[in-house]
């Protein structure tokens, strides 16, 4: 038998048995990763299932008990809920505000980081400074910082002749304020996560690309971008994940108001359930959220790959 | 096409270390001009300052006739091909090829032409759609030519483009680039450590050590003529024998061993008589049978070992007893020893080389008999 016909024999096998080998492989595969799987399951899991099942039900802190099934009653409550509809809208501006503006501050910084020689640890150690902080201490030191009278930034702001600002009392303002805020503690992450990805780019086709006659800017449109895009993808979309989820910060700075103008959708929901006591239509809600972002997630992650 | 200039060359990094030191070298117009070193020898640095991707910390560099030293690398009109070929990963074959050309504005029919003339002349029009990450290391090493030969430069600068190649291939592409010279006559300078490209490549070899120029030539001129022990030791495989030994009028003496030294070549290294010396012996000098014309006188070798190459076999053997230094032979297919034995060649003294031991620079040339 010629071996081109021996090869082909071998590739018209059926598939065989599993050996003892790779039943027991199997079987200490799954041993190890019990655990974190159990765990995974009890946090992660069990809470989802559990919202899901609240999210058909009437189930309210007053009375809490899966007694009356309602079906998609606290989703159409939810949905046709003017409040709900504007915090939707409210936390799809504060997200598109920060990611976008956070990438960009933080792509800038990254690039000029990743030519700096010198004292690069000193830089990394500053830049990390915020992103060590708790949220809360952050909204916190911030509260301090932006007080409308005894507040630093407007003290600041009165030595160069500024009147001052009222900046967690104004409705124009104070969404502004925690995006600002926002970027001061979450940058560090998108420099550090660019960063990462710059300084593990290949030296060699800029080199090629400086022969051929790129100048930086070309270089940047034609190799840095495209080459880092599978990073800006990544990086993008732990950002929006976790933008969608700020919570701590209104909580701490501004509890939703002036009025309902910094009533981000985590916040609402935690005032439906906690405040207003319906735990039902709170879950409806968290399911909803869940859908968008996991649509957002597979929307940007699709596209992303498009592009590469 | 152009002349490459090179002189007093430096090249200092900031700190102090002198990758380069005074690199003085000529490369004619339409030249294939040979770097040729080991590891951290300098010759990468020096092509890349050629290309501009380096600086000159002294000296002066002139392509063409003009001054190149501050200008940039875009505007030396030169290509480079890279060791790992540096190919644009998320461009296709086309847009690799291409992209240089549409930097420097070049019409859109002129680029399709280029591109479509060189494709064919590499064999690689089949694989314009593709992406880097989907070519074999060969086809990659073709795009990477393309993309320096569609620019049409005045040289092209070749940085160790074979070495990654395996040696099937690596054959193959010598041979292509030679052809490719031989067609478009463009000056070319080649940086390899692969002694068999420089011996079978170049025009002229430069041989570089610790950042400065040993020697530059034809290469069978810096083979024949190593003007030192590390020019000697490092072209050619098994390389020149090196062996200590005390040169008297009219022998020369290696650990005990006796090489009667015809009168005429006496007289050549009269000057020397009486020193240590380095003889410098290939291992293709020493012949079974003797031959009165050639000159040889006999030597008697321990076998150590044989390595059978199929077209050859290298002898591993000892003189002057299984304690001498060390000797590569190169024998016939057949031939064959016992660990041990003694076998007696002919060696042909007319062919022999000597060294200063202090120096490591060779000692007056034998006149040829």
């Amino acid at each position: 038998m010629t071996i081109a016909a021996d090869d082909r024999r071998l590739n018209n096998m059926p598939r065989t048995e599993q050996t003892a080998v790779e039943r027991r492989d199997r079987m200490f595969g799954w041993l190890i990763a019990s655990p974190s799987l159990g765990l995974l399951f009890l946090v992660i899991l069990f809470p989802v299932f559990w919202a899901l099942y609240t999210s058909v039900h009437d189930y309210t802190l007053i009375a809490p008990n899966f007694d009356t099934f309602n079906g998609i009653d606290n989703y159409t409550k939810a949905l046709g809920d003017p409040e709900f509809r504007h915090t939707l809208w409210l936390t799809a501006f504060f997200v598109a505000a920060v990611v976008l503006l956070e990438f960009a501050l933080g792509f800038l910084v990254a690039l000029m980081l990743n030519s700096v020689e010198r004292f690069k640890a000193i830089y990394y150690a500053i830049l990390l400074c915020p992103l060590l902080m708790n949220p809360v201490i952050v909204g916190l030191i911030w509260r301090m910082f932006l007080h409308p009278s005894l507040g630093i930034v407007n003290y600041l702001l009165s030595l160069v002749g500024i009147d001052p600002v009222n900046w967690l009392g104004s409705t124009k303002v104070a969404l502004w304020t925690i995006v600002m805020v926002d970027i001061w503690h979450q940058v560090s992450f998108m420099i550090v996560l660019l960063l990462a990805g710059l300084s593990a780019l290949p030296r060699e086709p800029y080199e090629a690309a400086r022969v051929d006659g790129a100048s930086a800017l070309r270089s940047f449109w034609h190799i840095t971008l495209p080459l880092m895009l599978p990073v800006i993808a990544v990086t993008l979309l732990i950002r929006l994940i976790f933008a969608v989820k700020t919570y701590d910060l209104v909580y701490i700075m501004t509890r939703g108001g002036p009025g309902v103008a910094t009533d981000l959708v985590s916040y609402f929901i935690y005032r439906t359930a906690f405040v207003g006591l319906n735990i039902g239509e709170a879950s409806a809600m968290s399911a909803i959220l869940l859908a968008v972002i996991m649509g957002l997630t597979v929307w940007l992650h699709r596209y992303m790959r498009s592009l590469t | 096409m152009a002349s490459i200039s090179l002189s007093n060359i430096h090249k200092f990094y900031p700190n102090g270390y002198a990758a380069v030191r005074d690199v003085s070298l000529d490369i004619k117009d339409g030249e294939f001009m040979i770097l040729l070193g080991p590891s951290g020898c300098g010759k990468s640095t020096t092509l890349r300052m050629i290309a501009g991707l380096e600086t000159i910390s002294k000296g002066d560099l002139h392509i063409g006739g003009a001054r190149m030293n501050d200008i940039d690398p875009a505007d030396r009109d030169v290509a480079i091909v890279f060791q790992n070929y540096a190919l644009y990963p998320h461009m296709t074959v086309i847009d690799n090829l291409s992209f240089g050309l549409r930097l420097r504005g070049v019409g859109r029919s002129i680029i399709d032409q280029r591109v479509a003339n060189i494709a064919d002349m590499l064999g690689i029009g089949e694989l314009l759609s593709r992406k880097p990450a989907q070519l074999s290391g060969g086809q990659r090493q073709r795009v990477a030519l393309g993309r320096a030969l569609v620019r049409e430069p005045k040289a092209f600068l070749l940085d160790e483009p074979l070495s990654n190649l395996d040696a099937k291939l690596r054959s193959a592409m010598r041979t292509e680039l030679i052809k490719l010279h031989r067609t478009l006559g463009t000056t070319i300078v080649h940086v390899t450590h692969d002694q068999v490209e420089a011996m079978t490549m170049g025009e002229r070899i430069c041989i570089m050590k610790d950042g400065v120029i040993v020697q530059v030539g034809a290469p069978m001129e810096v083979y024949r003529n190593p003007v030192n022990t590390f020019v000697a030791g490092f072209l050619a495989s098994p390389p020149m024998n090196l062996l200590r030994g005390r040169l008297s009028a009219q022998s020369l003496s290696l650990d005990g061993t006796v090489l009667a030294l015809p009168p005429a070549l006496g007289q050549a290294f009269a000057d020397h008589a009486e020193r240590d010396v380095i003889a410098g012996m290939r291992p293709e000098d020493f012949h079974l049978k003797a031959d009165a014309a050639a000159s040889t006188v006999p030597v008697e070798v321990h076998a150590v070992t044989t390595e059978v190459l199929g077209p050859e076999v290298i002898l591993v053997a000892t003189v002057s007893g299984e304690q001498g230094a060390e000797i590569h032979i190169r024998c016939p297919r057949d031939f064959r020893a016992k660990p041990g034995e003694i076998v007696i060649f002919h060696y042909d003294v007319s062919q022999l080389q000597l060294f200063d031991p202090e120096t490591t620079y060779a000692l007056k040339r034998p006149v040829q008999i």
